[in-house]
This record gives C-alpha cells, sequence and structure tokens, in this order.
C-alpha cells in the first residue's frame, strides 16, 4: 500500500511508494520523512477550491495537457463541452469526476481508474488511433 | 420485459453515443429493426443490466464497460466504441 509523506522543509504532503527525492515545492533534496492520515489531513486543510463549474474542469485538463509533450486537448469544443458538464453530473451522483463513456463497477477501489484524466495511455484506442476512449485527449504528431 | 432486444447502451454525455444516434435511427428506418436505447450513468437500472451482460461487453469495448455499446440479446453478441459504422450495426444486429 502508498504511504505518506512529508517535507520536513516545507510541509508538502505526498501520497506514493516513497517521498519524492527533490521536493517539487522547495527544492530540498531528500527530505520527505513518513507521514500519516491524521498529520497529512491537517497540513491538507480544507480551504482548497472545489473544481466544481466547468470551466474549472477544462482548466484542469488544459492544463495537464499543456505541460504534456505528448498529448493534448481535442479541437472539437463541443466536446469538451459535453464531457465537462458529464464529469460533473458523475460527481453529483456519483461522488467523482469520471468518465463520462465508461461505467462505474460499484467498487470504489477500481472505479478511482475511472476518474477523468484516467490512465488512457493504456486504452486500445490510445494505442490504436491516438485517442482516449472518448476522444478528449488526443496524441500529439510526431510523438 | 423480454429478453430478445436489440439494446443500444449509451451516455447521455458521451460525444460518440451523440454522433451515432442519426447512424442508429436511420438503420432503424431503413431496415425496420427496434434498437432499445438504454442510458446508463442517469438510470442505475440501466447500468446494472449492461454490467449483467460484462461478460460479453467488456472484451468488445477492449477491456472496460464502456459506451457506446451494442448487445444483442438474441445472438449474446456485442460490439462497442465510437468508431462503430452503420455496416458493423447492420451485421450486429442480424446476428
Ligand atoms: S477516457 Fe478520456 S474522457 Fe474518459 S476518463 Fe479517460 S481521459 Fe477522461
Ligand atoms: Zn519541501
Amino acid at each position: 500500500m502508498k504511504k505518506l509523506w512529508r517535507c520536513h522543509v516545507c510541509n508538502d504532503v505526498h501520497l506514493g511508494n516513497k517521498g519524492p527525492e527533490v521536493c517539487p515545492t522547495c527544492g530540498a533534496r531528500n527530505a520527505f520523512v513518513l507521514s500519516d492520515r491524521a498529520e497529512a489531513l491537517e497540513i491538507i486543510g480544507e480551504d482548497h477550491p472545489v473544481i466544481g463549474t466547468p470551466q474549472e474542469v477544462v482548466a484542469a485538463w488544459r492544463q495537464f495537457a499543456d505541460q504534456s509533450p505528448t498529448v493534448r486537448l481535442t479541437e472539437k469544443d463541443e466536446e469538451v463541452e459535453l464531457l465537462s458538464q458529464g464529469v460533473l453530473e458523475n460527481r453529483n451522483t456519483k461522488g467523482q469526476r469520471y468518465c463520462p463513456c465508461r461505467i462505474t463497477s460499484g467498487d470504489l477501489r477500481k472505479d478511482l481508474g475511472l476518474i477523468c484524466p484516467c490512465n488512457f495511455t493504456r486504452q486500445r484506442t490510445y494505442r490504436e488511433i491516438g485517442e482516449c476512449w472518448c476522444g478528449l485527449f488526443i496524441k500529439r504528431d510526431g510523438t | 420485459m423480454s429478453e430478445n432486444r436489440l439494446i443500444w447502451f449509451h451516455g447521455r454525455e458521451c460525444p460518440h453515443c451523440r454522433q451515432l444516434r442519426p447512424v442508429v435511427e436511420r438503420l432503424e428506418k431503413d431496415n425496420g429493426l427496434t434498437i432499445t436505447q438504454l442510458e446508463v450513468w442517469h438510470d442505475e437500472e440501466n447500468a446494472e443490466l449492461m454490467r449483467s451482460y460484462a461478460q460479453a461487453i467488456t472484451p468488445a469495448c477492449g477491456g472496460e464497460l464502456g459506451v457506446p455499446a451494442f448487445y444483442n440479446e438474441v445472438t449474446g453478441k456485442a460490439i462497442c466504441g465510437g468508431r462503430i459504422t452503420a455496416e458493423q450495426l447492420l451485421e450486429w444486429a442480424k446476428g
């Protein structure tokens, strides 16, 4: 099981098999110490903005795609809009921003794999035609 | 409930499903078929039915339960994905 880690310099929190070698926030090296849920939740606090509107969903997708050398967002704006509405519907009715083009199994652990963006590079559609299942993320030309 | 339907499992906010709708409706008209449309994100009963056919649908979708997915209750055959053509649909419907 993944563990919680805390940067002892700036209190960055990380969930993973090990802490990052270099803290992404403060740059300290070998700075992560084992943490626990209560400590991590205390650090995280409660005042983070919710991703609750289609615009906010799309902004997160863009941030993700813009930093990626291999994928971009589709140019079909109406589809982006429709999908953003879908993931929000799913958040409101099923709890998370799940993919509008697949369905949950009811097994919460398994369904984590359906939160958008999912790990679409392992999908058949991505391997064969360079698109995530819904056509939201597209492989960049020449990659 | 009849058990020999041609079923289209779709999602209201799935772009491929939206594109496929006129293709399906034309196919029904041209061939005198009825394809029952069941929405799976906003209707849990439909989702349950889709899960009950997972054995056929999952491999057709490439490993997960996705939409658009078509299930033929007579033949047990499923086809799935955003690039389904009218020809493939007809073949699926005719068994
Ligand atoms: S298939 Fe595409 S739209 Fe669906 S969850 Fe994955 S990345 Fe998001
Ligand atoms: Zn730090």
